[in-house]
């Protein structure tokens, strides 16, 4: 209840995308300033990603490409609202967005270890079942195709010799 | 007559987080015009559909998924 036992210490994640007008190396530098407004703030960065240059699903202030960029960092509850102010009204930053991401624990990890473990030996069993089932029907189709084929042809030819020839004896007889 | 098969939630089955950044699998879950279809369609739980909701806003503001069709 009290605010005390709660840490003010979050985690979280920062997705920002930078103008077209800038070319690469310039955006890296833009990405260097963010960074930095993050740290002066008091924020310890854990993860970069650089996502370069992607179009726009739709276009931001004229803008049809941009480049992404994530980034993420624990930071004291209180100055984010410092680092989300500072980037929407900086001009190098179209937009960007904050979002608090939860950093699993390890016993979080080892079950979703084990989960995707069984979920996995699932698909393993199940992928076999269909190979076997598929191998059967393919045995099944084949086998009583080739006998019967084999069968018929000569049987055939036989009987229609023999009734030939009876029809044909038949006839002189008459 | 029941045409519908028995559906499974695509995140609770795969064991999958939902994510705003991951647009290939959200997609899935969005119709031709855009629109976020309901969960009774594609089968998704109601824990799930309600993150989801969420990941595709997120990632229309973002603009990796764009929020109406051309």
């Amino acid at each position: 209840m009290s605010k005390t036992k709660k840490s003010t210490i979050g985690h979280y994640e920062i997705l920002f995308i930078m103008p077209n007008k800038f070319t690469e190396d310039e955006a890296k530098t833009i990405i260097g300033n963010v960074e930095k407004v993050i740290a002066d703030n008091g924020g310890q960065i854990s993860y970069r990603e650089y996502w370069g240059k992607k179009k726009l699903a739709y276009e931001i202030k004229h803008n049809a490409y941009g480049y992404y960029s994530l980034c993420e960092f624990d930071l004291e509850k209180n100055s984010l609202a410092a680092i989300d102010q500072n980037l929407r009204l900086s001009t190098d930053v179209l937009r960007h967005q904050i979002v608090i991401k939860k950093a699993k624990s390890e016993a979080e990890l080892a079950k979703d270890k084990k989960i995707n473990a069984k979920i996995e030996a699932k698909k393993a069993v199940e992928e076999k079942e269909a190979k076997d089932k598929s191998k059967k029907q393919a045995e099944a189709s084949e086998s009583p195709k080739k006998p019967a084929v084999k069968k018929e042809r000569p049987t055939d030819m036989k009987d229609l010799d023999e009734k030939l020839e009876g029809i044909l004896s038949a006839k002189d007889l008459i | 007559m029941n045409k519908q098969k028995t559906k499974e939630c695509y995140f609770c089955v795969n064991n999958l987080e939902v994510d705003y950044k991951d647009t290939r699998t959200l997609r899935r879950f969005i119709n031709f015009y855009m629109k976020i279809l309901p969960g009774k369609r594609t089968g998704v739980c109601a824990w799930h559909q309600r993150k989801l909701a969420t990941a595709i806003k997120r990632s229309r503001v973002m603009a990796l998924i764009s929020a109406t069709h051309k």
